[in-house]
């Protein structure tokens, strides 16, 4: 077997370790011996290998969805990806999924009243479709002492932003979000009516691939008088008190 | 589901199927995001790299090779790369590096190859972690190791090297 010191340094190559001397020996001498490069293909499988032990983190929706829009890959997750928590949001609140343009028309809806005659032409025009597509919710957003609290990101999600459209005489009430990454495995986020006492849950949700999301929040007698909504991130059961980070909340003014 | 499984998924996208790319996103880029995280201490920083990363998959998947590694190890490969290249760029132009590592609100997932990683990590000593760590994490070479740690050079080769064979023995037994 011929001497083989510079075997030595595969394992430094594979990370990029070398420098100086030892990395101009190195270049040398793989360029002509095979043994050599084999070592280096099994240290940097090694090498590779390293990095999946780090831990994933979550990634926000927005990244997703420019990721695959510029590689023309279409952004909807599969189905198979989101049935375990279908299942358990079924159970828990009676989810309205509506396409993302009729989030729009909720939060359009408030602008109007600032903005003047083009932006009621165009609130009107919105509150049409969505009488069209969903005539009992249209009836939450027409009534005249229905209710709108801004909810603004926390830290924890400083790209949400939110609403909940409620009215304490229909009992109803509906949170529309956007800008929220999708929960992780496990988790999911819940909803809080603040009115004076400690927080009570107000269902739980799951965000869209486009990161938003328009639910009908069960109503809780606290909704009828409340101080502040708001939303953390929960195990994807829910729990009775707020464990996990805040996301969103807004005071009712 | 066989069609999602990572090796069929690369394969896929090699056929050039794009449909297979959100799954192969899904499967993959909270690994890479996390890993140009810690990398980056920046989450723009990590988003962009992020996004190199999948241009890169999707450009290049006809070359993956299963024999070199697993597609999740492949996608980390680029990460690293793409991420220390960032990292030597931002350091070039001398700006501060960004805050320290967020809490993390995920369970970190763990594949039979992430948990074998790990347990074989768990069994360096504290010396070789530290050092493997710094030229993995930071990208420093064997010389900056060394003087970061204050320590001779031909140590800090002897830990590294001591560190990666027993890494390969532990992770491919049969071709150490």
């Amino acid at each position: 077997m011929n001497d083989h010191p510079q075997r030595e340094l595969a394992p430094l190559a594979a990370l990029g370790a070398l420098d100086g001397e030892s990395l101009a020996e190195w270049n040398a001498h793989v360029a002509t011996c095979e043994p050599c490069r084999r070592d280096l293909a099994a240290y940097e499988s090694v090498a590779g290998s390293i990095g999946t032990a780090a831990d994933p983190r979550p990634v926000p929706a927005e990244l997703r969805r420019r990721v695959l829009s510029s590689l023309g890959a279409p952004a909807e997750r599969s189905r198979a990806s989101r049935a375990p928590w279908a299942l358990a949001a079924a159970a828990s609140i009676a989810a309205v999924a509506l396409a993302g343009g009729l989030v729009w028309a909720l939060l359009a809806r408030e602008d109007a009243r600032r903005e003047g005659q083009r932006a009621e032409r165009e609130a009107r025009a919105l509150q049409e479709r969505l009488a069209r597509e969903q005539s009992a919710l249209a009836a939450l957003v027409a009534a005249a002492d229905t209710r709108t609290t801004v909810l603004a990101g926390l830290p924890a999600a400083p790209g949400a932003r939110g609403r909940v459209v409620w009215n304490p005489a229909q009992r109803r009430a509906v949170l529309v979000a956007t800008g929220l990454p999708p929960a992780a495995e496990g988790k999911a986020y819940e909803i809080w009516v603040i009115a004076g006492a400690a927080p009570v849950p107000a269902g739980l949700f799951q965000v869209d691939a486009r990161g938003e999301a328009m639910v009908e929040m069960p109503w809780v007698d606290e909704a009828a008088r409340p101080g502040t909504f708001a939303v953390t991130l929960e195990p994807e059961q829910g729990v009775p008190a707020p464990t996990g980070p805040m996301v969103l909340a807004g005071a009712v003014s | 589901m066989p069609d999602s499984e990572p090796g069929i998924l690369v394969a896929r996208l090699a056929r050039g199927e794009t449909a297979a790319l959100g799954e192969f996103f899904d499967r993959c880029a909270g690994l890479a995001y996390g890993l140009a995280l810690r990398i980056l201490r920046d989450p723009t920083e990590a988003e962009d790299v992020v996004q190199e990363v999948f241009v890169q998959v999707w450009r290049q998947a006809s070359r993956y090779d299963p024999g070199r590694g697993s597609p999740e190890a492949w996608v980390c490969t680029i990460a690293r790369t793409r991420a220390l290249d960032q990292l030597r760029r931002r350091a070039a132009r001398r700006e501060e590096p960004a805050g320290p590592d967020q809490p993390s609100s995920a369970r970190p997932a763990a594949s039979e190859e992430a948990l074998a990683v790990r347990k074989a990590l768990d069994g360096l000593s504290g010396d070789q972690r530290r050092a493997l760590e710094l030229a993995y994490y930071e990208g420093l070479t064997q010389s900056e190791i060394a003087r970061r740690l204050g320590e001779p050079l031909g140590t800090i080769k002897t830990r590294i090297r001591s560190a990666m064979m027993r890494l390969r023995e532990t992770l491919a037994p049969a071709q150490a």
